[in-house]
């Protein structure tokens, strides 16, 4: 029931690999933006 | 409110009922009430996961907490883009092999009908009581402010909820929630400009900025690890991925929202477009609370922002000492605000050692103010005995309507509505979806076609009703609604294991797996009443407990899982 069910392509990046790196590349960045700010202003 | 907020109010409320009304008409079989036509695209699946979990108390706390406590709550939703990858790669797309109308239809694919009815269970027990709070904690507040009657709120949003969602189902619900953010983005944002224009002339975003971090509000990240804190990187990394897993993976109120995706590709959208996008609006949201802790640097607060409990205070023998008190308090803040002005004006000069002394002044004036706060506090609590005073959830409005201009407040006050209206239709359509395919449909055969429309519009009417009597029922339970508001992750840890074990422990079959389930919800609510382990953890214990113990149970059982079928 785990078999690979990614036939479906997304409409950016080419590969659903590429989607998911963006999304926690995102979160990764916020975080280190975040420790940035509280470190900036406080 | 003036005339132009009531204006601004009413037409925003109308629009809403009258857009959902609009798109969603036309469902004629169970799968179109239920599903949705299973035809929406993902940025109004997006919009629409959004909508479900923003609640009216999601505008009207989060400032509230910044204020009162910093931007650490941030944190709390560092999960959320992780569970969204998770349940992209693993879960959405069974879902949709599948074509199962609710999340619990594949427990019994995989164990049996009890695990299904388990999970379903649960699931309706813990969202109906959530349901009622989501309408009764922002018809409270606004109650309170405003002077509005709280059953009159509470069956206002009640009923416009129900006009669309009983009426067009899973696609009016969508489309209604598309609105909604519509209006949530725009009240929000406009505040948000509005409340750092209205800082003192002098006063930059950047000097507000240092005054809201001088003052231990801008504590974004949190990296030291403790299990009873309840906002901490590990905690959001790790227990909030449990809880959003659990939350995205199995609620049926964020199921279903997916579920009404044309393919796979558009229900993956969908759902990492709110991984991507919650984390950012939760900051902003959090850094709008900042913003009006530093407009209060400049100008005096009340001594406690919910005039509720302070009206208690004034009927006591505590009055005149309370009202000492408030004149202490503005007395504090006034050399508050000569230490900010202070503090600024040192920076504007760049003078080092200036600066930090006005900024260690600021703080012990700060501490001054915040000591004489207590005493207040204490004064509510001895005339409120049995309940812990906060003013959190007021900070926000009480400084809207004061502060922001007409019009603006009609708009905020809307957004407040909108997110009401935006939980609750998601959550009884959920409910409604839930008692039909998984009780009506399954335990009494009934079929699809315009007979389960009118199942499923009878089902989610009495959901509503249910929550409305429920939230009514919550202005009684006092300090019990605390203990409410954490029913979710009592549950949560407990269906998540359930269906982690079908999904990746092959050998466990369903009497073990429902047992498991049993035991594990009882040592979830043990720690509960036992210790203080944070709230966040109770998702990562009752998941692994499911895991752990099914596997154990299963070693008495014959081996081999029952193969993964649609039904």
């Amino acid at each position: 029931m785990n078999e690979p069910m990614n036939k479906d392509v997304p409409p950016l990046l080419g590969s659903w690999k590429r989607i998911y790196a963006v999304v926690l590349g995102e979160l990764l960045l916020c975080i280190l933006l975040f420790r940035l700010f509280s470190w900036a202003f406080s | 409110m003036s005339r132009l907020d009531w204006f601004v109010l009413g037409g925003a409320l109308l629009f809403v009922v009258l857009w959902g009304l609009y798109k969603g008409r036309g469902a004629t079989t169970g799968e179109g009430y239920i599903g949705g036509g299973r035809d929406h695209r993902w940025w109004l699946i997006g919009l629409s996961i959004i909508a479900t979990q923003t609640s009216a108390i999601t505008f009207l706390s989060t400032p509230g907490q910044a204020y009162v406590d910093g931007m650490r709550f941030v944190q709390f939703y560092f999960g959320l883009p992780l569970a969204a990858v998770i349940l992209s790669i693993t879960i959405l797309p069974l879902y949709h092999r599948l074509k199962v109308s609710t999340a619990y239809e594949i427990l019994e694919a995989r164990f049996d009908l009890k695990t299904r009815l388990l999970a379903a269970g649960l699931f309706l027990i813990q969202r109906s009581l959530a349901v009622g709070l989501t309408i009764f904690a922002p018809a409270l507040v606004l109650s309170v402010l405003l002077g509005w009657n709280l059953h009159v709120n509470i069956l206002l949003v009640g009923t416009l909820v129900m006009i669309y969602t009983v009426t067009g189902g899973t696609k009016a619900v969508a489309w209604a929630h598309s609105s909604q953010m519509l209006i949530i983005a725009c009240g929000m944002i406009l505040a948000g400009v509005m409340t750092a224009y209205r800082l003192p002339s002098h006063v930059s975003f950047s000097d507000a900025l240092h005054v809201a971090g001088g003052l231990g509000r801008l504590n974004v990240i949190d990296t030291h690890f403790d299990p009873n804190n309840r906002y901490n990187l590990w905690s959001g990394l790790i227990g909030g991925t449990f809880l959003m897993l659990s939350y995205f993976g199995t609620d049926q109120s964020q199921v279903q929202r997916y579920l009404a995706g044309s393919s796979v590709t558009q229900s993956r959208l969908g759902l990492l477009l709110n991984g991507m996008i919650k984390v950012p609006m939760q900051f902003l949201i959090l850094l709008l609370g900042a913003l009006v802790f530093v407009f209060y640097q400049f100008h005096t607060p009340p001594l406690f922002f919910n005039p509720g409990p302070v009206k208690q205070v004034m009927a006591s023998p505590d009055a005149a000492a309370y009202r000492a008190l408030e004149v202490d308090f503005v007395k504090a803040r006034e050399g508050q605000s000569r230490m900010a002005e202070a503090y600024v004006t040192a920076r504007h000069g760049g003078d080092a050692a200036l600066i930090a002394a006005t900024k260690q002044q600021l703080q012990q004036a700060h501490a001054d103010s915040e000591a004489v706060r207590r005493k207040g506090v204490a004064l509510i609590e001895k005339a409120n005995p049995g309940t812990k005073p906060s003013d959190t959830n007021y900070i926000f409005l009480a400084y809207v309507l004061s502060s922001l201009p007409v019009g603006l407040v009609g708009l905020v006050i809307a957004a407040v509505f909108s997110g009401s209206m935006s939980s609750m239709s998601g959550e009884i359509s959920a409910l409604g979806a839930t008692t039909v395919v998984d009780l009506w449909r399954r335990l009494i055969g009934g079929s699809q076609g315009v007979r389960e429309v009118w199942v499923g519009r009878i089902a989610t009417f009495a959901w509503g009703c249910f929550a409305m009597a429920f939230a009514e029922y919550a202005a009684r339970l006092g300090s019990l609604i605390e203990a409410v508001n954490i029913l979710g992750s009592l549950f949560y840890g407990t269906i998540l294991g359930i269906f982690i074990t079908a999904f990746y422990v092959k050998r466990v079959r369903g009497g073990a797996a429902f047992y498991a389930a049993l035991v594990a919800e009882v040592g979830v609510i043990a720690c509960f009443k036992f210790t203080s382990i944070s709230f966040l953890w109770y998702n990562l214990i009752g998941c692994a407990a499911v895991v752990g113990l099914s596997w154990c149970f299963s070693l008495s059982q014959p081996s081999g899982a029952a193969p993964l079928t649609s039904e």
